[in-house]
């Protein structure tokens, strides 16, 4: 048996899947500031058997939000003489170009907590100056007297040459074992160094909580279970060791929305469909992502905290790449100054929630609308909905401003959010040049399955899939995931002047550090396999095209079909390539995958029941082109193999509705999967 | 709001859509870019006008551009009208007409044609390394006519008809040095203006050209309508404001500057007239240099928060008088036009901050303070060109502290290049980027630091040019704040010798273990010192920021 326990802010969700492939999912309240209760809590409530647990995975956002709450660590930061305010002048940029009044993020360490260390490299890794012992010890000195709680190191260049960092944390750890310590090489190996210090900060900021987290859970847990098959998922799609995560729990900055992306990943290799596009609506934000030939991207340019008007603060670790806009089902409806109109990023939340909910809501939201339109029914609402309210509210915000009927005003709101979502959906793909029509749809998460039939007809999508228990699917992918880990390392070179022998020795290298690291984490149970990517750009340029590259030995003949390839996918992706312009090396990146098996899906059962008894009701639903309308609901958990469900139709499900429009058709696979195919000859 | 027959929902997403174009070719442009100037410093704006060249969608790095797309493809217009074809790219940067700045600003405009009809332009402009002329980077701070400041392209089709012009692509690399650099950049900037073409004319395949139109003037005219309101909210009156360009003291600097602004309840009028006249030295702008940046102060006060259309500077007007420094007229040179520029926009700025505090801050760096050294990378034996704006310090608030290290108003979303890039690619050492601990800036709120950045020299003859303002004359401090600190550079020889403390110089000679020491101005400071409150100055001294001694005499801190 495998279980996944995911701790969100509301709630901690359980999800396992026992040999048999049955699926069993609970929830219980978050338990803050103990989150451990929650998920022994959840465990208890679902009454599993902790004898036949094989593999416990656990999610939670601790990280984020002891970040973005900044109730982590008193930190002291060590760095180069010279560059202790890296942190604070940070890249001096001020995206709010016309306030004037624009204040920069501030930053994780006060000024008097950054010391300066003397010491020096060069960018070839070269030791300028030896590391004097001295400043470092007195730098531990003064941090113990002004009760710092953690240190992080960053010295420049230490991605080339991490030998003075290891010293400094030698140095804090034989003079202050009690403290803890980050230093920049064992996060990052890339240059930049104010994107380094802070990551490397953030760190530090967070590991005395996240020590004390999982302490105490592994602890309740091994009161439970005698194994030790215990992990925890990572912002880059895998899972790791619980002491790993101990050590960098940066790494864990996005570990939930990511689930689901590798999720639809998975669910796409079991289907049969190489080429997916995940889009996952929840109540505050819409996700989306890319696979491209079953390969989930993961880059290092996460930030937290960023929007178009706010720098926010750098976080270079891996984390799948995921385009998220703040448009979801509790996204409010307004109207801009200029009298257009708007829906979202603001949010109206769980509390007070949509005017549906009537917990006091008063502003039209996404879900208010997609109910007074009919695709969601007042009946699968715990309250009692007050439909005057929810039309005086979409009249008020909107559709008196616009002279229109309600319904008009609450398809306005939806069309709006659709316009939101697909612009998101367009940067993921067209505007990296692929073509949506090669991809296949996977949408999830409480609103996916309600836009996402509106949305595959604007990109020319052909077919969408509602995986069986999409509200709970990011859960499913982490009980999917393998352990992973990415080791990225800035090699500047130009392919044109090669050492063949240096690159070769540096995979070689990278290889062997990564099996070490996975044996020292415990992470060596399963066949680890690798894979090889380079970050390109033709000389000059600051941005790289990242490459999947085969594990063949380099040479001439490689690197000249590493250069074609290059020439096209810049092609591919910006439309133009420069034959005549060099190729340069940026980073390697080296991806470790310890692949475990994966638990079978079990397939629905076959009961005979006829398509006629599925439906639940007839009602009418609004329709931008053919209004009100007699629509079929049909009731999900009815539905078999091979029932086929023509559009106009809603598929109802506890959570959620599928929509399926005119000239769609809708087929129930083996597993229990919404097949939308989405323009029918 | 024009009645039409179409659902004004689906208007609404047209509007969404033709905003996120100018965004999206911004994008394009950054990440195919060949130099930092460009993807680092963001130098550059790509946006979509109408067909009359009435801007509708922008996306800029630097706040400058903001006001330079639009005049720079109505010049176009008026020098091409119908002889404009599908297909057409025109390369200009002409100072003096539309959209003008310096010749190191480089605009491409092509027009878009829908069932051959023109409905609009694709437009973008960003700075090169390098256009030619007497320095290398081409930002010349002693030039005396434009012609030493680089090639001059007056707006040529670059293509006609879709066809490259390859004489003309051949004397622009003839012409420049590292065209490697500049002609992957006008490459990058084709493939963005063909980004803008191809999102344009999707939205005319899918709604009728009269709708198209019609958003596009409700548009327009609905932010022309926010502008009104937010000048009928201001005080009305008449400010006025004095300040000094810097320029080169040896050469006739500083050279007073002057404004008049008048806030009446339809309009927003700044009169420069009286200002010093043009100068043989290059810190002159050209109008279009001053508008763009006086609308940038425009925007500041009035804070659209939505995207920005011709429409809000209906209410601004500018007077000049001619050939003034602050509307300089062929062939003054204007290589360094950011000081006139920005100096004439500050102007407003300092003006109307006292009245409108809410909006306004004290007095920032100002200066771009840009950098340029050229010289032989000593490792790889290549040459190399560091053209860079600084960070500096900005004023205090009627709230809060000035930021520390922030690019100036001219600049925006401009990065500084990291200490590693840095090291990697030029011959030098970065060995110190910190704030200054000597800010002045004394206030209830005080100002916020300058930077220290030094570089340590590498390889003999390497050559620095700088121009960094606000030298002579600091930020000043507003309702009671003190005037924060002047910018300096100083070059410290190996054998001893120190040169300066200076604001401008043109090609020093640097030699293998030279140290420039490059210091940019803190901001002003806000309110009576006294009345900072204790455990603030308390942090400012752990904080390194004051000494105690300084603490007392600044702040009475006991």
């Amino acid at each position: 048996m495998r279980v996944t326990t995911d701790i969100g802010g509301t709630f901690t969700d359980l999800l396992y899947i026992d040999n048999n492939g049955e699926f069993y999912f609970d929830k219980v309240h978050t338990t803050p500031p103990n989150f451990e209760n929650g998920v022994m809590n959840v465990m208890e409530k679902s009454s599993l058997n902790y004898e036949m647990i094989d593999m416990f995975i656990h999610g939670s956002t601790i990280v984020i939000n002891t970040l973005t709450e900044r109730k982590g660590a008193k930190v002291g930061l060590i760095t180069t003489k010279g560059a202790r305010d890296v942190l604070e002048i940070a890249r001096g940029n001020r995206p709010d170009l016309y306030n004037f009044k624009y204040k920069k993020p501030a930053p994780f360490v006060e000024r008097y907590l950054r010391l300066e260390v003397n010491e020096r490299m060069n960018y070839k890794g070269e030791i300028l100056e030896g590391l004097s012992e001295e400043d470092v010890l007195d730098a531990i000195d003064y941090f113990k007297k002004e009760n710092v709680d953690a240190v992080a190191v960053c010295l420049l260049h230490a991605y080339k040459n991490p030998l003075h960092e290891r010293a400094v944390v030698d140095l804090v750890r034989k003079y202050w074992p009690e403290t803890t310590v980050t230093a920049s090489h064992e996060l990052i190996n890339e240059w930049r160094e104010y994107e380094r210090t802070n990551t490397t900060v953030l760190n530090s900021y967070v590991k005395p909580v996240m020590e004390r987290y999982i302490d105490n859970l592994d602890s309740k847990l091994n009161e439970k279970i005698s194994n030790n098959n215990r992990y925890i998922m990572q912002s880059n799609g895998g899972i790791t060791s619980f002491d790993d995560s101990r050590e960098f729990p940066v790494n864990l900055i996005e570990s939930g929305p990511v689930a689901g992306v590798y999720g639809a990943a998975i669910l796409g290799e079991i289907i049969g469909e190489p080429n997916i596009i995940s889009f996952d609506i929840g109540g505050t934000t819409a996700k989306c992502s890319l696979i491209n030939n079953k390969e989930v991207k993961v880059s290092t340019d996460y930030y937290i905290e960023k929007n178009d008007r706010y720098a926010g603060y750098p976080v270079k670790v891996p984390v799948v790449d995921i385009v998220e806009i703040g448009n979801g089902g509790g996204s409010i409806a307004w109207i801009d100054e200029l009298g257009s109109l708007k829906v979202g990023p603001q949010s109206a939340g769980s509390n007070p929630g949509p005017v549906s909910y009537g917990q006091g809501g008063e502003k039209a939201t996404t879900t208010d609308a997609n109910l007074y339109v009919g695709r969601l029914s007042a009946k699968n609402f715990d309250n009692n909905v007050d439909i005057v309210k929810l039309r005086e509210a979409i009249n008020n915000q909107v559709a008196n401003a616009f002279n229109t009927p309600t319904e008009d005003g609450a398809l306005g709101i939806i069309d709006i959010a659709n316009s939101n979502m697909l612009n998101a959906l367009k940067l993921i793909s067209v505007r990296k040049g692929f073509n949506p029509q090669d991809f296949t749809m996977v949408a999830f998460g409480g609103g996916g399955p309600m836009h996402a039939a509106e949305l595959a007809r604007e990109l020319k999508i052909k077919k969408v899939v509602i995986p069986h228990a999409a509200s709970v699917f990011s859960a499913w992918g982490m009980l999917m995931s393998d352990t992973r880990k990415d080791y990225i390392q800035t090699y500047l070179a130009k392919l044109d002047k090669l050492d063949f022998k240096n690159i070769n020795d540096q995979w070689n290298v990278m290889e062997h550090t990564s099996l070490d690291d996975f044996s020292n984490n415990n992470l060596d149970k399963f066949p680890i396999e690798f894979e090889r990517s380079i970050d390109l750009r033709y000389e000059g340029q600051e941005h790289t095209v990242k490459m999947r590259i085969s594990d063949d030995i380099w040479n001439e003949e490689f690197v000249e079909s590493i250069k074609t390839s290059f020439h096209e996918m810049h092609e591919f992706t910006y439309s133009f390539r420069l034959e005549n312009t060099g190729v340069e090396i940026v980073n390697m990146h080296l991806t470790s995958i310890g692949k475990i098996d994966r638990p079978k899906l079990k397939q629905l059962e076959n009961k005979g029941i006829e398509l006629k008894d599925t439906i639940k009701e007839v009602r009418d639903v609004y329709f931008k082109n053919n209004g009100w309308s007699k629509t079929n609901i049909y009731n999900r958990e009815l539905l078999e193999e091979g029932h086929m469900i023509e559009g106009p139709a809603v598929i109802e499900e506890r959570t959620t509705s599928t929509i399926i429009l005119d000239n769609q058709q809708a087929r129930i696979d083996e597993y229990g999967n919404i097949i939308l195919i989405v323009e029918v000859k | 709001m024009t009645q039409t027959n179409t659902n004004p929902y689906a208007k609404e997403i047209i509007k969404d859509t033709l905003m996120s174009i100018g965004e999206e070719m911004f994008v394009a442009l950054a990440r195919t870019s060949m130099s930092p100037i460009i993807y680092e410093v963001l130098d550059y704006a790509c946006g979509l006008t109408d067909a009359k060249g009435n801007l509708i969608s922008q996306g800029n790095g630097v706040t400058s551009f903001i006001g330079m797309l639009s005049p720079m493809v109505k010049s176009v217009l008026d020098k091409f009208g119908d002889d404009l074809k599908k297909g057409d790219i025109i390369i200009i940067n002409d100072p003096y007409v539309g959209g003008g700045s310096h010749l190191s600003d480089v605009g491409l405009v092509m027009p878009i044609f829908h069932e051959n009809q023109l409905v609009g332009f694709s437009a973008n402009k960003g700075h090169w390394t390098d256009v030619g002329g007497k320095d290398p980077g081409s930002l010349t701070s002693d030039s005396t006519e434009i012609f030493q400041e680089g090639i001059q392209l007056s707006g040529v089709k670059l293509f006609d008809e879709g066809i490259l012009n390859n004489s003309l692509e051949t004397i622009i690399t003839d012409n420049i040095r590292l065209p490697q650099f500049s002609i992957g950049d006008m490459w990058a900037q084709v493939s963005a203006l063909r980004t803008g073409e191809k999102r344009f004319k999707e939205l005319c395949n899918l709604h009728s050209k009269e709708t198209l139109v019609q958003v596009i003037e409700d548009l327009i005219l609905s932010s022309e309508e926010y502008s009104q309101q937010v000048i009928s909210s201001l005080p009305k009156g008449v400010y006025e404001a004095e300040d000094f360009i810097e320029g080169d003291s040896e050469k006739g600097g500083p050279y007073k500057i002057k404004v008049k602004v008048t806030i009446t309840d339809a309009e927003f009028i700044c009169d420069f007239r009286g200002s010093h006249e043009q100068v043989f030295h290059p810190v002159n702008c050209t109008y279009y240099g001053l508008l763009a940046s006086v609308r940038v102060m425009y925007l500041a006060i009035v804070q659209p928060q939505f995207n920005i259309t011709e429409g809000l500077f209906k209410p601004l007007k500018i007077i000049t008088d001619r050939k003034s420094i602050l509307s300089a007229e062929r062939p003054a040179p204007v290589s360094m036009n950011f000081e006139a520029r920005l100096g004439g926009a500050e102007l407003i700025w300092k003006a109307l901050a006292p009245t409108i505090p809410e909006r306004l801050p004290a007095g920032h760096s100002l200066s771009v303070c840009s950098v340029t050294v050229s010289g032989v990378h000593p490792h790889t034996h290549e040459d190399f060109l560091i053209v860079e704006p600084s960070v500096g310090g900005w004023g205090a608030t009627n709230e809060s502290d000035g930021q520390r290290g922030q690019f100036c108003m001219g600049n925006g979303e401009t990065y500084n290049v990291p200490i590693e890039v840095a090291e990697a690619k030029y011959g030098v050492m970065v060995s110190e980027y910190a704030f200054r601990n000597d800010s002045g800036g004394a206030g209830e709120f005080i100002g916020g630091q300058g930077v220290v950045r030094s570089y340590k020299i590498l390889s003999d003859d390497q050559y620095l040019s700088a121009s960094y303002g606000r030298h002579k004359f600091a930020p000043w401090g507003m309702n009671g704040g003190k005037a924060g600190a002047p910018s300096y550079i100083e070059v410290y020889r190996e054998n001893g010798d120190v040169v300066g403390p200076f604001g401008v110089t043109t090609r020093l000679n640097l030699k293998k273990g030279d140290t420039v020491k490059l210091v940019t101005p803190s901001g002003g400071g806000y309110g009576n010192p006294k009345d900072r409150n204790y455990d603030k100055v308390e942090r400012d001294i752990k904080n390194g920021f004051y000494t105690e001694e300084e603490a007392r005499i600044q702040f009475g801190h006991k």
